[in-house]
């Protein structure tokens, strides 16, 4: 009985997640085919032999998977850097109040600055280039990074920092088995929310200041009136993001078994 | 240990003189404890009960070096207490159990903080772990166990840690009647097997004259001490002899009078 | 009490040796001042462009209500449409599985990919960014009151079904007010991801707003101007977010979000 009506449920899921592609691609024709849209947009066909085809033919220096490559080379940079920065002093400051005191108000000043408005500055400082593009995927993850850390590291049970007393542990052990174990959820939290940045800050900075990459396809596309190329970008795009978030995930289902979180 | 016990069984291990405890709320202070004296000697059994909230947890705070104390003072040992003893163990109410770390990562905590070298401590968690029957359970995380497994890896994580006094602050209270029975009966047989002195709070008679040699009774807020009883019904004990029963009725009245008939917990 | 004012005077005290170190590296010189203005420079500038149009055709005021205006906006469509769709996506399944798939497939995009298509179909004004902005915000809002709505506890629900309530009822009166903390969540991911793709969309293309204004600062060399700029658009932003708090504050009541 349950299992039948699991499978009935599973059907209809199917079914209407197809049905809702269908009138997706549909709608997407149908404005092609009978408005102005036609004249600027590709048709579904069109953008995704577009796709297809942009994996072997260059579109600029390299094919859309050298793109990708490129683009993912400098976020596991950026995103690395602002990562373990972030957690040194996220941890810094969420354990001891005199870090806490010292760091926070001068962190209060860039921490609301999206990672994005750094573009100009980075530009004027660095120049045009790759360490610019770092830094600007270093400070869109950054802020997330500390604050997440901060939080875990300051939401730490006192009860639970009590029992290691007792049983024995020193300061440096309770920082190192209670406050960093207890932080790791919120770590993660931070990292997940810090990718997803550190992936839109790297459009951002290629569509600015770069000559290849995913953001410089999409906007190169806009530029030269080629706009299935920005489509194929997006699509790229949005596959790239959902696989990071995807590995991410297990990572953490790895790393916390002991959490009940479940998502 | 084992050796000296026989020669120290009168000696007390803790001494405790005129102990109070105020906390400072927003409009001025609270007394929760007023000048409370107890000796409590080697490897007895105590329970303190009483009714209320207040005073029992801080009591057992303050011997476990948690919580400072206002006034008085406490004798480990003849040696004056000050911060963390590695003699005192605790068990705690809502089994605080690290959540990131397995039953056997739980339990060795203590030696492993103390530097104990891991084949060594991995043997005595082991010896713990099986001692309160979490055999094969090693591997699991406290959320995948029920709330009285939770609490045997507590009173295991206690013991592994060699300590002489095992503090008990209303271990079972979160526990289903069915289960806390069970827990009773093995914690005697493991005070039994394994002779420490313990201190355990409770708010529940039963409970209290189940296990206890001496049974100290506390008033509500401040808690004082009302009065105590010396419990020599051999063990191990039946719920509904004579004598438990006529203990029960007397301890509740005393109680029930002491509340005034009051919803006490 | 004694301790919380020993850390306060710690922080004062860092802040102003930051702001002094600041001002003694660029002062002095060891770090130039085209690369880093003193503070005090960058207060002159910052009172300059307010009345002033230069070098970008607009003053500091002007650039501010654009970019608040397109932020807003697009924000506001944004939850107008955004919560409503996660919430039915949420309560009636077929809803649901008719709109995930394709939900899924557009919630990895970083709204700023969507910057140039917006362009492409809506020219640089101001309707590009405000589209844009209405994704940024449009997503968190259906993704988190849906999930919303979905976590309202199977108790409640059972507690007013056996008082009789209707279907609808249930909706209005439990799963929705339980909801509040997780949909405010999602606004505030949703507003803090408007600023950004906002700014991100100024950078790329516009005529006016913060983001122009830095953008256009930096062409010319007026690094001043791109650090009041960037200071500017920190405390925007964190304004917007304080009076969304203050919003939350008001209209939630019982349960804080975690």
């Amino acid at each position: 009985m349950i299992n039948k009506t699991f499978t009935k449920d599973m059907r209809e899921t199917w079914m209407y997640g197809i049905l809702g592609f269908l009138v997706f691609l549909l709608v997407w024709q149908a404005a092609c085919v009978f408005t102005n849209f036609g004249k600027i947009f590709p048709t579904p066909k069109v953008s995704l032999a577009a796709f297809l085809q942009a994996f072997v033919e260059p579109i600029g220096r390299h094919t859309l998977l050298g793109h990708i490559s490129i683009s993912l080379r400098r976020v596991l940079i950026g995103y690395t850097l602002s990562s373990i920065t972030g957690i040194i002093i996220g941890l810094l400051m969420g354990y001891s109040k005199l870090a806490h005191a010292i760091i926070y108000p001068i962190f209060c000043i860039i921490r609301p600055i999206p990672g994005i408005a750094w573009i100009p500055l980075a530009i004027l400082w660095i120049g045009i280039g790759e360490p610019t593009i770092h830094f600007i995927i270093f400070m869109g993850g950054f802020s997330q990074m500390v604050m997440n850390t901060m939080d875990g590291a300051q939401h730490v049970d006192t009860e639970l920092v009590g029992v290691a007393k007792v049983l024995g542990a020193k300061e440096n052990q309770i920082f190192r088995k209670i406050v960093l174990p207890s932080s790791i959820p919120y770590i993660f939290t931070g990292l997940q929310t810090s990718l997803s940045t550190s992936w839109m800050a790297v459009l951002a900075a290629e569509m600015i200041t770069a000559r290849e990459g995913a953001g410089w396809l999409i906007i190169a596309g806009m530029q030269t009136g080629r706009i299935e190329n920005n489509v194929i970008g997006m699509i790229a795009i949005g596959l790239v993001g959902l696989i990071l978030a995807t590995l991410l995930r297990n990572a953490e289902r790895r790393l916390c078994r002991w959490t009940v979180r479940s998502r | 240990m084992d050796s000296t016990k026989q020669v120290k069984k009168e000696k007390p291990i803790i001494t405790m003189e005129r102990i109070s405890k105020t906390f400072q709320v927003e409009d001025g202070e609270v007394k929760v404890i007023d000048q409370i004296d107890l000796d409590i000697r080697e490897n007895e059994f105590l329970v303190l009960f009483g009714a209320g909230q207040c005073g029992k947890t801080t009591l057992l705070k303050m011997l476990a070096g948690l919580e400072t104390i206002s006034g008085g003072s406490i004798k480990i040992d003849e040696k004056e207490l000050k911060g963390f003893n590695p003699k005192v163990g605790m068990v705690y109410q809502t089994t605080a159990l690290f959540p990131w770390l397995t039953v056997m990562g739980n339990v060795e905590f203590g030696p492993k903080a103390r530097g104990i070298g891991k084949t060594e401590r991995q043997k005595k968690a082991q010896y713990y772990i099986d001692l309160v029957g979490l055999t094969g359970f090693e591997k699991h995380f406290p959320s995948m166990l029920s709330g009285g497994m939770q609490q045997r890896v507590g009173i295991a994580r206690a013991y592994c840690n060699d300590p002489e006094i095992i503090l008990m602050d209303e271990p079972f209270g979160h526990l289903d009647a069915q289960t806390r029975y069970m827990m009773e009966e093995e914690v005697e047989k493991i005070w039994q097997e394994e002779k420490r002195t313990i201190i355990f709070v409770t708010n529940n008679i039963e409970e209290a004259l189940y296990l206890a040699d001496r049974i100290v009774i506390l008033t509500e807020c401040p808690a004082r001490v009302l009065t105590e009883y010396k419990i020599d019904i051999p063990r191990p004990r039946s719920l509904v002899s004579e004598e438990f029963l006529s203990l029960r009725e007397e301890i509740s009245s005393l109680v029930d009078l002491r509340e005034g008939g009051n919803d006490a917990e | 009490m004694k301790e919380k004012t020993k850390y306060i005077i710690i922080s004062i005290v860092s802040l102003i040796s930051f702001i002094l170190l600041w001002d003694l590296v660029s002062k002095s010189g060891i770090i130039s001042a085209k690369k880093l203005p003193a503070p005090s420079k960058l207060f002159e500038t910052f009172i300059y462009k307010l009345g002033n149009k230069n070098p970008d055709g607009n003053t500091l005021p002007i650039h501010i209500w654009t970019s608040l205006k397109e932020a807003l906006i697009g924000f506001f469509f944004g939850i107008v449409i955004g919560v409503p769709l996660g919430i039915s996506m949420a309560w009636f399944k077929k809803f649901d599985k008719f709109f995930s798939p394709l939900f899924d497939l557009i919630k990895p995009i970083p709204p700023v990919g969507w910057v140039p298509i917006m362009i492409t179909f809506f020219g640089i004004g101001i309707m590009s960014k405000v589209s844009v902005i209405f994704i940024a915000s449009f997503i968190p809002a259906v993704i988190n009151s849906y999930s919303g709505i979905k976590q309202t506890r199977e108790v409640h629900k059972w507690v007013s079904q056996t008082f009789g309530a209707s279907n609808r009822q249930v909706l209005f009166t439990i799963a929705i007010p339980s909801a509040g903390p997780m949909i405010f969540t999602g606004a505030r991911v949703a507003l803090n991801g408007s600023w950004v793709s906002l700014v991100a969309a100024e950078l790329i293309a516009s005529t006016k707003g913060l983001g122009y204004m830095i953008q256009t600062a930096r062409l010319v060399g007026r690094i001043d101007v791109v650090f009041v700029g960037v200071l500017v658009i920190g405390v925007f932003g964190a304004a917007m977010m304080e009076g969304l708090s203050f919003l939350e504050r008001k209209l939630v009541k019982g349960g804080r979000r975690s």
